[in-house]
């Protein structure tokens, strides 16, 4: 066989053997990537979060033990996880969960009707983006909470009041992550679309908006986070008997109460709530995203 | 091996493929105004192979957009008649989130080929290219050569359509430069075979002389800055011993062209 880096020589190479090589180029090249197993899995992603909050617990109910602080500013673990035991046999607890989530769950699906278009009109329109392109960013930074008084004078103690403050707080997230994911296309791929003969509509549907789709993700993530921690700002100061019991009123009450545990639980249950969505629902799409894509390949 | 190439039956009927008389291209106006392109004359048969040579500058890439349509010449005339052409950049471009196929795939979607017809067709071509078991692999899945191949297929739908009688014309903007050697080799082959295959008119851009003497049947060199037609050489039937001496003499000229900038 002649050697490939001279032409010349390689012209006597037959048809044949081109197909040959070219077919072993590609078993060659080809990603035969090994598959973890599933203990390795789990000992590798499961396992050290649960270690994590294990220790913590533990350290928790050694400082407690200690006694450094009094019993109303530092419960027991028990006394804490007894509060929510309580929450669950009674029934409380998903009452105050669907009022919290349903809510923000609304408020973020508006948010996605909104910031969508918005998103799409700034990435693709020079003159929005340089009218309200600063303003979103300002607003991304601006804390949610700070809405709050405003909401209250302008739509009084309604829930109106708290879905304005929750699409506040992740509208602004929602588009500028579209806009990113739009920046981020690779020039040549709109460019191959032309060539292909797409027209504008064309080259959005097909070529434009799954090229954006991971940075969107990212911006819906993020977005998620917004409108849920606008939320529980909103719950916690804007709460009255009239807009039912959600989870930040019921941290509220545990602060009128002078119930630390009932403070933690609440702490604890929107945490839950927070890392549940992202873990159910946000990070398997982001994931096959990515991966589909060959990108993010996690750490080994 | 070029010996073998066969000479498509059409090379004898006078309609070029494409013909460019006196085309000139510039970018920005007044003093600031940079000329790519002056005067070129370039003339494509149907089904031929025609290789653009040149250094860095010369205006290749600009020439090709001319032809593909992406962009307008500044003054000269442009006629092209053929079909879309395709075009087939040096990176691939494939759309990291479809398979292989429905990249190909997604080429006939644009030209509004039906579902099953499109079903049919991209088999067809994955299997000229010789991928046909490589469908349903995503392109990071693939090695920078299959990539290329599959890139290949997607131009060729909009471009080859066994069913029309309109002459196809190919585009292709230093397709292999960033392959390596066995690579870059074993698709030059595959190239020549497939356009033996499908007699499609071929404008192939390079900085490669050997790549360029390989392939085309006549080999153009363009000067750099602006760009503009130095000579051409005819390439195919050439026996080893001619076709070495064609690429030292055209190493030559474009060692001559690309000294003649120092001056400048």
């Amino acid at each position: 066989m002649s050697r490939p880096d001279e032409p010349g020589e390689s012209g006597l190479v037959a048809v044949a053997d081109y197909a040959a090589v070219g077919a072993g180029l590609d078993a060659l090249d080809t990603n035969t990537g090994a598959k973890t197993g599933a203990w390795r899995r789990f000992t590798r992603t499961v396992l050290p979060p649960i270690v994590a909050v294990v220790l913590l617990i533990a350290i928790w109910q050694a400082l407690w033990a200690a006694a450094f602080w009094p019993e109303y500013q530092l419960p027991a673990p028990s006394a804490v996880g007894g509060e929510l035991w309580g929450l669950v046999t009674s029934g409380q607890v998903f009452g105050i969960l669907w009022t919290s989530i349903h809510r923000a769950i609304l408020g973020f699906a508006i948010a996605i009707v909104i910031a969508t278009p918005l998103g799409l009109a700034m990435a693709r329109i020079q003159v929005v983006r340089s009218a309200i392109g600063p303003l979103l960013s300002g607003l991304q930074s601006l804390p949610s909470v700070a809405w709050v008084p405003a909401a209250i004078l302008w739509f009084g103690i309604q829930p109106s009041a708290i879905y304005f403050v929750v699409l506040l707080g992740s509208v602004p997230s929602i588009a500028n992550g579209l806009v990113s994911g739009i920046d981020q296309i690779p020039p040549i791929l709109p460019r191959v679309g032309k060539v292909l003969g797409a027209g504008q509509l064309a080259s959005a549907r097909h070529i434009l908006l799954p090229a954006a789709l991971p940075g969107y993700l990212s911006g819906l993530k993020q977005g998620w986070a917004f409108s849920w921690r606008s939320l529980m700002a909103a719950e916690l100061i804007a709460n009255s008997p009239q807009l039912g019991n959600g989870l930040g009123q019921y941290l509220e009450n545990g602060r009128s109460l002078n119930d630390m545990a009932m403070v933690i639980a609440a702490i604890a249950l929107i945490l839950l709530v927070g890392i549940g969505i992202d873990v159910i629902l946000f990070r398997p799409v982001e994931r096959y995203v990515l991966r589909s894509r060959g990108l993010g390949v996690t750490v080994r | 091996m070029t010996a073998t190439l066969h000479v498509p039956a059409s090379e004898s009927t006078s309609t070029p493929a494409v013909r460019l008389t006196g085309v000139s291209k510039s970018f920005g106006r007044g003093a600031g105004a940079v000329t790519a392109l002056a005067g070129v004359d370039l003339e494509v048969r149907p089904g031929e192979f025609v290789c653009l040579l040149g250094a860095s500058g010369c205006g290749k890439t600009t020439l090709l957009n001319l032809v593909a349509g992406l962009d307008q010449p500044t003054s000269g005339e442009l006629h092209r008649n053929t079909s879309r052409p395709a075009v087939m950049f040096q990176e691939a471009a494939l759309m990291p989130w479809l398979t292989a196929s429905r990249n190909v795939e997604l080429a006939l979607r644009l030209a509004g080929t039906g579902r099953t017809a499109r079903r049919t067709r991209t088999a067809e071509l994955l299997d000229l290219v010789r991928l046909g078991g490589a469908g349903d692999k995503r392109p990071h899945e693939l090695s920078g050569g299959m990539r290329q191949r599959v890139a290949l297929a997607r131009a060729l739908a909009t471009t080859v359509d066994s069913s029309s009688e309109q002459r196809s014309l190919l585009l292709m903007d230093e397709p292999f430069s960033a392959l390596d050697a066995i690579t870059r080799d074993v698709l030059q082959a595959e190239l020549i075979r497939i356009w033996q295959a499908t007699s499609t008119a071929v404008l192939f851009v390079t900085h490669d002389v050997r790549e360029a003497v390989r392939l085309g049947q006549r080999v153009v060199l363009l000067s750099s800055r602006p760009g503009r037609v130095v000579r051409e050489w005819r390439t195919g039937d050439l026996d080893p011993v001619a076709e070495g001496n064609v690429i030292d003499e055209i190493n030559g000229r474009l060692r001559e062209v690309i000294s003649s900038h120092v001056a400048a």
